[in-house]
């Protein structure tokens, strides 16, 4: 016994002492780097990596695999990339979009406006989320020259087509190859040499046409976790790292080894309430009353250390719609809350803390999802803000993968997102997609029941209008119904952040958020 | 006196776990302040005389949240080892004294329960159930009980051909009197030891399964929890993860320590 007890305690005095000395061991990244090898550290939702799947088009965009014809620059001004230019005729229902004619695809074949249409084609028939982009009447190839025809005028069809679900794939290798597994043939600077869902590994893409592309060979770890993440980039494990934790931003920030590229994202983090009749947040007072109870500048400020701007509109003030002149009528006010929610008849009568009504508990299922580190910290907060007023807010974590199949069957009370406002240039589609009453599965993303006539009449005037003034006019407009409705809870807008170790160039975050990897990443002179 | 003297290092040991037990039941009034409700405008403080241990990501004090943890991971703890020990008792003893077929259903049961990996099984069927404190003592206590199971069930096989067992049964007492009061203190001792010996594993298991997201949700207090909490923190704010840490570790060492005193003084082979 008493040996026994001896050797436990020799067996951990030295663990704790090997604790120590691997602690202490040599933290700096190793030096130089690999010319010949670009490792990666992001986080990745595909599957696979076929364009048309969910939403794993940005995947097969952001490994420097995939292009479409227009993108976006750091103003989320868009840009000509496999077009060269485009046009639209004076009735405004007909596009050419000119195809530069020195594209080939990592195969070798060339691009011609017959296979753009072919692969735009292909997303109509494979993704449905297409149509709610636009919907064409024809589409036809005249040389270099695609011509769009549409019923109705289209004012955004660049920024559509600049989405990734757009990426345009050589349609006609897909008979000896499967896109879903291997990867499909497109034309951007690297192509697949194997994929899974944890680890891309990408090469050279010989014909690419733009340019030179510096590295032979990029690996790409998919590292959900964000301190793993970080800690792999300062062990040298990976060059580049996506995304970095409020939490830990701080120790590469002023690090002379590494450069922090962090930008204010087009994203914002909300919380869609479910109010399908039955659900306790239909009663709009108890909605204001959550919205009202929640102290988001704080969240922000200090939770997440500023590197979110406090929420209170849909669309961030990083595009310029007005945020300043909306008011939001559900600013952070306890007291207003706990009134609302008497009014509302949520009393709390058994004096157990929390509210009730009708021998219903004031108890509401929050739905997040952790591989963004901001979520579950959002989520506490927030129940430990409403439990002072009552709410028994109840935190289910699930899989990010389960996220979108329960925001459209609306099995949730709160569900967490983390959603771009713009990816087509500007916030249409995601005031679209997430408020436009949904009618029979019409507007699937909008499965939380949300439903306002007004809403409705005034996104069909937004879709037809070409001029940009009166656009801003009508999504200021759009905005202010949502918060005057407490439509959703708006928790923040992130930045957003790469950082490099610096013996690499070229790292740059967009807002878009669709262009990680590019051939102007390269090591540094 | 006598006892004390003659059984020091147990005593030693009974004396930290009585303060365990202490401060778990005493938690809500030793913790200086309150564990699930932070002044999120003091995040992230390092130890200090106000925090004792430092603030956690949402200003709560990691001092009053050790201490309320105590409690949660105790009373888990102890409900799930009582659990294991009733359940695996009613079934070893019933394999054990009836044999025939109820034995050999109740043994290849407990012989498939052995043979899958205890902690995966475990995630497994936490994961299935969702994460909450029920589930989890649920789950260890499914991967848990055969272990009982095969030795009372040793036990009771051993006991049962004892003559006094058969003058009893020659007497005409009652099945459920003699398993209740012949068979039933016999094994009594060995089922305590083991289950005394068990309270420290079964503190690491769950605090496991908390730590993996299946067990207790947040903002519930729970050491396990914590430690997942502050492990997106661990570079800036380390002390979100040494101190709930270095709790699991104080408590489970003291209570492996007093099993294994307690077998040296109850186990009646020395």
């Amino acid at each position: 016994m008493k040996k026994s007890t001896k050797n436990l305690i020799k067996c951990l005095s030295l663990g704790i002492a090997a604790m120590f000395v691997v602690g202490c061991g040599d933290d700096s990244a190793s030096k130089g780097g690999d010319p010949n090898v670009l490792k990666v550290g992001v986080t990745n939702f595909a599957d696979t990596l076929e364009p048309t799947q969910n939403y794993f088009g940005w995947v097969v965009m952001r490994y420097g695999l995939g292009e479409c014809l227009t993108k976006f620059n750091d103003k989320m001004e868009i840009e000509p990339w496999l077009a060269e230019s485009w046009s639209v005729s004076d009735d405004h229902l007909t596009w050419t979009f000119k195809i530069r004619d020195n594209v080939k695809f990592s195969n070798g074949d060339s691009l011609t406006a017959e296979s753009v249409r072919a692969s735009i084609e292909r997303a109509f028939q494979k993704n449905n989320r297409a149509a709610t982009f636009f919907e064409y009447v024809s589409m036809t190839a005249d040389g270099q020259n695609l011509v769009i025809q549409t019923s109705k005028p289209l004012p955004g069809m660049p920024g559509y087509l600049a989405d990734p679900l757009f990426i345009i794939v050589d349609t006609a290798a897909e008979s000896n190859r499967d896109f879903s597994k291997e990867g499909p043939i497109c034309t951007g600077p690297y192509q697949v040499e194997s994929f899974v869902k944890e680890r891309a590994v990408m090469k050279r893409n010989d014909n690419y046409w733009a340019g030179e592309v510096p590295y032979p060979t990029v690996e790409i770890p998919s590292i959900d976790d964000p301190n793993t993440r970080a800690m792999a980039l300062q062990s040298g494990d990976v060059d580049v790292a996506v995304n970095i934790a409020a939490g830990d931003i701080e120790l590469f920030k002023g690090n002379n080894k590494f450069t922090v590229d962090e930008i204010s994202s087009l994203r914002v983090v909300l919380a869609r309430l479910n109010q399908n009749p039955d659900h306790i947040l239909s009663d709009p007072k108890v909605r204001a009353a959550l919205i009202s109870g929640c102290d988001r500048e704080t969240y922000n400020d200090i939770l997440l250390k500023g590197t979110f701007i406090p929420g209170k509109a849909p669309v961030p003030p990083s595009l310029d719609y007005g945020f300043d002149q909306l008011t939001d009528p559900n600013s952070y006010n306890p007291e207003r809350a706990e009134k609302l929610l008497d009014e509302a008849g949520w009393k709390d009568s058994d004096g157990d803390g929390i509210r009730d009504k009708d021998g219903k508990k004031l108890e509401l299922d929050f739905v997040v999802y952790n591989s963004r580190a901001e979520l579950p910290l959002y989520a506490e907060a927030v129940q430990s803000d409403l439990k002072k007023l009552g709410f028994d807010i109840k935190i289910n974590t699930v899989d990010y993968n389960l996220i979108d199949g329960m925001g459209i069957k609306g099995e949730y009370d709160l569900l967490i997102s983390n959603i771009t406002t713009a990816n087509t240039g500007d916030p249409e589609i995601f005031l679209t997609w997430y408020w436009k009453t949904n009618k029979d599965g019409s507007n699937p993303q909008n499965g939380s029941g949300y439903s306002n006539p007004e809403y409705d009449a005034k996104l069909e005037q937004l879709s037809m209008e070409f001029d940009p003034a009166k656009r801003r006019e009508y999504i200021i407009e759009l905005q202010q119904i949502l918060m005057n409705d407490g439509a959703s809870l708006f928790f923040g807008y992130p930045q957003t952040n790469i950082v490099n170790a610096k013996y690499i160039d070229g790292v740059k975050m967009y807002p878009s958020d669709y262009y990680w990897i590019t051939n102007l990443i390269r090591p540094a002179m | 006196m006598e006892f004390i003297r003659a059984h020091k290092l147990f005593s030693i040991y009974t004396a930290l776990v009585i303060l365990i037990v202490l401060i778990a039941i005493f938690a809500p009034y030793l913790a200086p302040q309150d564990p699930y409700d932070g002044n999120m405008r003091n995040v992230l403080q390092p130890p200090s005389s106000e925090h004792l241990l430092g603030t956690d990501k949402l200003g709560r004090d990691t001092f009053s949240r050790i201490i309320c943890g105590t409690q949660v991971s105790l009373a888990m703890t102890i409900c799930l080892v009582l659990l294991l020990a009733i359940v695996g008792t009613i079934v070893g003893v019933l394999s054990g004294y009836f044999g025939g077929k109820i034995e050999i259903v109740l043994m290849r049961l407990a012989d498939m329960m052995l043979s899958f990996p205890g902690v995966v099984l475990a995630i497994a069927i936490a994961g299935i159930l969702g994460g909450s404190i029920v589930n989890t003592i649920l789950a260890l206590l499914i991967v848990g009980w055969a272990k009982y199971a095969r030795l009372v069930r040793s036990l009771v096989i051993k006991l049962r051909n004892n003559d006094f067992i058969i003058a009893a049964q020659v007497n005409g007492t009652k099945t459920i009197n003699i398993l209740t009061r012949h068979i039933l203190p016999n094994i009594l001792p060995m089922i305590v030891i083991t289950g005394a010996m068990d309270i420290g594993t079964m503190i690491m298991e769950i605090a496991g399964l908390s730590f993996l997201g299946f067990g207790a949700q947040p903002p519930t207090p729970e050491w396990g929890l914590m430690l997942n909490e502050g492990r997106q923190y661990i570079q800036t704010s380390p002390w979100l993860m040494v101190y709930p840490g270095a709790a699991i570790f104080i408590v489970v060492a003291i209570f492996n320590l007093w099993g294994d005193s307690l077998r040296d003084v109850l186990d009646p082979r020395q």
